[in-house]
């Protein structure tokens, strides 16, 4: 502030060095307190965003009509094209409608025999996208659901189609969604005809990279990707993409979920599976203490029973029925499609 | 208080403030995110170093801090590190503010572009220092280049629409005093 006025009283200077000094201090502290305790000061960003952001709606709502509105215009432009490829996609698509019916009557017949029962817990909420990072380095965008709709840390994102990302940062009424073309992201995925693993990491380019594939060579593109549950981390059999092979000779996924009109996006409710650990109590009465008893006569059978029963927890086995059922040679796990 | 914070210079901050607040409510809308695309040029930056350079009265550093914090919050960046990189760009230009005068559009552009890089390795390096992940180089090299190549045109706005110039010789604020 006006160095070189010679009426400013001599202690100014000093006065605002020391003040200067004081702010970067602080900053730079609030620096080092967000690299070494990254939670609670994230949890403040994101209620100051909370506060914030759901009260500009009605400065944004315009804004974004208008940017689409121009959009929609620019498209007048090339009408005919439009119209032409049109047609031939309607054409396309009574194929695959014509194939789709065939296959659901199929599919509903194949379900009724086998009696599989979905996951009933799966269900999802719908929630707005009301403003992204904005940047080409951070992908991810903010929903108008939060921790009051029960939204949780870590559950999957999709769009009418496709995986699009996860959520990372509940706020009450907003939650933050990484995209899976994030450079943070890493998600387990599985390819589906010869069911290989591998790991898509984003990369901030619009198709994120496959990593860790077992046998790249029996991939090709065209493929189908979809999530895989290792880790907890997605429920499985969602659809992410398709594979394809990236100019510079890596393989990528084309993301199913059309990012460039994320408006709507439903965030899955997923539960952790429950995990079978014990063998012998899922099947036999077991006393209070534990011991295995005869479902015939009542009486502790140790004396039957192998060492590794003794110490159930320690060694956890698969659950194999005791009787085994006439005709079923795979009598655990559920049917695959 | 402080007798030079007079009517204009309140108008002229609080002119500022409103261009701040615009830059990150466009950052915010949700415009879809743009991908593989050129990084925008940093205006607020360009903008706040070029209006210290011609009058540092109207951007107090208390302010300067404000704005980039709240930046720093909204875009998912690091809280604190942008705004005290800043925040020392800012003084250091503002201690040379007898210097700044006498140079012309080129050396004071040359100026700023040395600022601004000092300001981009300077994140980078404390980010790599605390082991904070880096933005991909390639992108965040071209972010600053493009940052340092639109400072010209943020001049020609700051000077021709703003009207916020350098003190002419013999000029003086509301207080008649020379600046």
């Amino acid at each position: 502030m006006a160095t070189d006025r010679s009426n400013e009283a001599d202690y100014i200077r000093p006065v605002r060095r020391l003040l200067i000094g004081v702010l970067a201090l602080i900053l730079l502290a609030l620096f080092l307190l967000w690299r070494i305790d990254s939670p609670r000061i994230e949890r403040f960003r994101t209620a100051v965003v909370d506060s914030v952001v759901p009260n500009l709606d009605w400065a944004m709502a315009p804004v974004t009509r208008v940017a689409r509105m121009v959009e929609d215009f620019r498209s007048y432009a090339r009408i005919y094209e439009q119209n032409q490829e049109l047609r031939r996609e309607l054409q396309q698509m009574r194929a695959w409608r014509e194939a789709a019916l065939q296959l659901e009557q199929r599919n509903a017949q194949l379900l009724d025999m086998a009696r599989v029962r979905l996951d009933p817990q799966l269900t999802h909420v719908t929630g707005v996208v009301m403003a992204d990072a904005g940047s080409p380095f951070r992908q991810s965008v903010l929903l108008n659901v939060g921790a009051r709709d029960g939204i949780v840390d870590g559950w999957a994102v999709m769009d009418g189609l496709g995986l699009a990302g996860r959520i990372a940062g509940v706020g009450d009424r907003s939650s933050r969604v990484i995209l899976l073309t994030d450079s943070n992201s890493r998600v387990p995925v599985l390819v589906q005809p010869n069911a290989q693993t591998a790991l898509l990491s984003g990369d901030n380019g619009p198709a994120p990279v496959l990593e860790f594939v077992e046998n790249p060579e029996a991939l090709r593109p065209g493929d189908r990707v979809v999530s895989a549950s290792d880790g907890g981390v997605f429920p499985p059999g969602l659809l992410v993409g398709e594979v394809a092979l990236g100019a510079d000779g890596r393989l990528r996924v084309r993301l199913a979920a059309d990012y460039g009109r994320l408006d709507f996006l439903r965030v899955l409710r997923s539960r952790p599976a429950e995990v079978i650990e014990q063998s012998g109590s899922l099947l036999r009465p077991v006393d209070a203490a534990g011991v295995p008893l005869d479902p015939a006569t009542g009486a502790p059978v140790q004396a039957l029973v192998p060492a590794e029963v003794s110490d159930p927890v320690l060694t956890p086995v698969e659950a194999v029925p005791a009787v085994p059922l006439p005709g079923a040679e795979r009598p655990e796990g559920a049917p695959n499609e | 208080m402080n007798e030079t914070w007079r009517f204009d210079t309140l108008v002229h901050l609080g002119l500022w403030l409103l261009i701040a607040a615009v830059s990150i409510v466009l950052h915010l809308l949700p415009l879809g995110a743009i991908e593989g695309d050129w990084p925008a040029p940093d205006i607020l930056l360009a903008l706040t170093l070029a209006w210290v350079v011609r009058r540092p009265v109207h951007l107090p550093a208390p302010a300067i801090v404000l704005v980039f914090l709240a930046e720093d919050l909204f875009l998912m960046r690091p809280p604190g590190l942008m705004a005290l990189a800043v925040l020392l760009g800012s003084e250091f230009l503002r201690r040379r503010q007898s210097v700044l005068r006498e140079l012309n559009l080129a050396l004071e552009w040359a100026m700023a572009a040395a600022v601004i890089g000092a300001i981009w390795l300077g994140t980078r390096l404390l980010r790599a220092i605390v082991m904070v992940p880096n933005d991909p180089l390639d992108l965040s090299l071209l972010g600053l280049a493009v940052t340092i190549l639109s400072y010209p045109l943020v001049v020609w706005v700051l000077q021709g629409v703003l009207r916020v110039r350098k003190p002419a010789m013999g000029e003086v604020d509301e207080l008649g005093r020379k600046l």
